[in-house]
């Protein structure tokens, strides 16, 4: 049987992936966050108040970190074209028997994988500590339907990064920054309220991540309301902006120079 | 029409042609300029050249990866501007820069067998295979970016023979390879292109073109210069000798160069370089010159341990050649 070329090519994204490290940044920082952050604040926070309930910390924290699964798979993927740029596979890939476009394909597809694989682990660590999440049909899809959005918006921007950036120095810290900026400019650790600072209120409007995270802690611990669509939606204008914008200067890589 | 059978041009039997080929990256300098070269199928063709000869960025044009600026290309049979999938999943191509996974020796074998499709039990006794004959078997589960650069460019060479292929472009193969290896890799492609494999080779090491090329074209500044088999071209620039003065002091950069500039401007070489403590000269008349050529030697060399005169070698043409471009 023929395998298309798009799955051989994420097959070998998840084989040079499967190191520690990339383990460590995908399932244990997130898990860490979790766990120290989550029982730390959760002695001086009593409650966190959403949409008119109070839950605990870290039951408000579980869906941040399994959304944020969408910014770190999304980074491996972006990031494996700066990797097999520098290191000579991208060019060797392709004087194989591939196109341009199974290359993307094995990069969001592995993504998407790694979102998915991430997000389930974390998703049980955070009902075996706090609980009670809504595991329904609906609110499945929902989270799932967000989570490859999500992967997609996030590997798109790293793709922009990889084909942009000119030296590793450049790419790591643009990479650095915007996790930074990304992960804490969200509703990952804290709730956006008419309290929050403006400066980091209009950050964190402005940053897709707080709709991905919008739309799973909305589907995993309350019942979507149309409020959770917009947020679909305005996280799939932004995915369809940043990858037309990605995939077009991928196109553009200029090869054998 | 069945692509699987144009495994060659249909008309002339070359599995590469390429005529008037041109590219230029900046609109200015050509770094391909107007090449016209074929391959046969079987066949193993050598490019030589300086840095920056355009060896490699004919390879690039050929293994679809750049456009030529103009010019025609077929690769079996196929352009790679029209038909790059074609070609591409006929090919093997060991590029002259670095590339692996960042995955251990053996998984770097194992992925490239799945993006060929090889069956699981025939990639194992290739990789088993290549391990071997590559010597990378006490390497197997080192990650590739931790071998040394000769056991790299092994990988490299081992990860492409992992699948089979029609054309072989090997650019630069066997740079930071010890003797040994490099003569068994070579053994290697000669078996497989007396299978019927095309090889495309280019080198730094003149004396590898001579043992595995049956045919060999010379380029500097993106043309190419001379071209035949390596006996053709050593009868061409026939009459051509090395001269070898043996030292046994170290002699100082500049007196080779004012003996050098002295020489060709004299007329009696082509060349002169100092290898370790040997003064190689090289030029066609240095038989019947040779007592006004030792004359003039005497002058910067005050000891001589041993003279040797010995006929043209492919790095002699080389020189000749590029000296003469």
């Amino acid at each position: 049987m023929k395998i298309p070329a798009s799955i051989r090519l994420t097959y070998r994204n998840i084989m040079v992936n499967m190191d520690t490290g990339t383990m460590v940044f995908m399932l244990g920082l997130p898990a860490l966050y979790l766990l120290v952050m989550g029982s730390m604040f959760q002695t001086l926070i009593s409650g966190v108040s959403v949409n008119g309930e109070t839950i605990s910390y870290t039951h408000f924290l579980g869906p941040g970190i399994v959304a944020m699964q969408t910014l770190t798979a999304g980074n491996i993927g972006g990031s494996m074209l700066w990797s097999d740029r520098r290191w000579g596979m991208f060019e060797q890939l392709l004087v194989g028997p591939f196109k341009r476009t199974d290359y993307l394909l094995g990069i969001m597809f592995v993504a998407i994988i790694f979102t998915l694989g991430g997000s389930f682990v974390m998703l049980v660590l955070s009902e075996a500590i706090s609980g009670g999440f809504i595991l329904t049909a609906i609110s499945i899809t929902l989270t799932v339907l967000a989570l490859v959005i999500g992967t997609i918006l996030f590997s798109a921007l790293f793709l922009i990064i990889s084909t942009i950036a000119k030296t590793m120095q450049a790419y790591n810290t643009i990479t650095i920054l915007l996790f930074f900026i990304l992960d804490f400019a969200s509703s990952i650790f804290y709730t956006i309220t008419p309290q929050t600072p403006l400066p980091v209120r209009l950050m964190a409007l402005g940053n897709p991540l707080t709709y991905v995270i919008d739309v799973v802690r909305n589907s995993l611990d309350y019942t979507p309301t149309i409020s959770t669509l917009y947020d679909l939606l305005i996280i799939s204008v932004i995915t369809a902006i940043l990858f037309a914008i990605a995939r077009q200067l991928y196109q553009n890589i200029k090869m054998g120079i | 029409m069945d692509c699987t059978l144009r495994l060659v041009n249909s008309t002339t039997g070359n599995a590469i042609e390429a005529q008037n080929l041109v590219k230029s990256y900046d609109g200015k300098k050509n770094a391909v300029d107007d090449i016209t070269f074929s391959v046969r199928k079987g066949e193993i063709y050598g490019l030589l050249g300086k840095n920056g000869a355009g060896k490699s960025t004919t390879i690039k044009i050929l293994t679809t990866l750049i456009d030529p600026t103009s010019g025609s290309v077929n690769v079996l049979g196929y352009s790679p501007q029209k038909h790059p999938l074609q070609i591409k999943k006929r090919i093997g191509v060991v590029q002259q820069a670095e590339s692996f996974d960042f995955t251990t020796v053996e998984n770097n074998l194992k992925v490239y067998a799945t993006l060929w499709e090889i069956p699981r039990e025939e990639a194992k006794s290739r990789m088993e295979e290549l391990l071997e004959l590559f010597e990378l078997t006490d390497v197997r589960k080192t990650r590739a970016f931790e071998l040394s650069g000769g056991q790299k460019k092994k990988l490299q060479v081992a990860r492409e023979l992992m699948h089979d292929m029609e054309v072989l472009f090997l650019d630069e193969p066997t740079v930071g390879m010890d003797p040994i290896m490099r003569r068994r890799i070579l053994d290697n492609i000669r078996k497989r292109a007396a299978g019927g494999m095309t090889v495309l080779f280019t080198t730094h090491f003149l004396e590898e073109a001579d043992y595995i090329c049956d045919r060999i074209a010379i380029m500097a500044n993106g043309k190419i210069r001379v071209e035949g088999t390596s006996f053709e071209l050593k009868s061409k620039y026939g009459g051509l000798r090395t001269l070898e003065i043996t030292t046994p002091d170290s002699i100082v950069e500049t007196e080779i160069l004012k003996l050098k500039s002295a020489l060709i401007d004299s007329g009696l070489a082509q060349d002169a370089m100092m290898e370790g403590r040997t003064l190689k000269i090289v030029g066609k008349g240095i038989t019947k010159a040779l007592e006004e050529i030792l004359r003039l030697a005497r002058n910067y060399i005050r000891n001589i341990e041993s003279i040797n005169l010995r006929d043209a070698t492919l790095d002699d043409v080389f020189i000749e050649v590029v000296n003469n471009q």
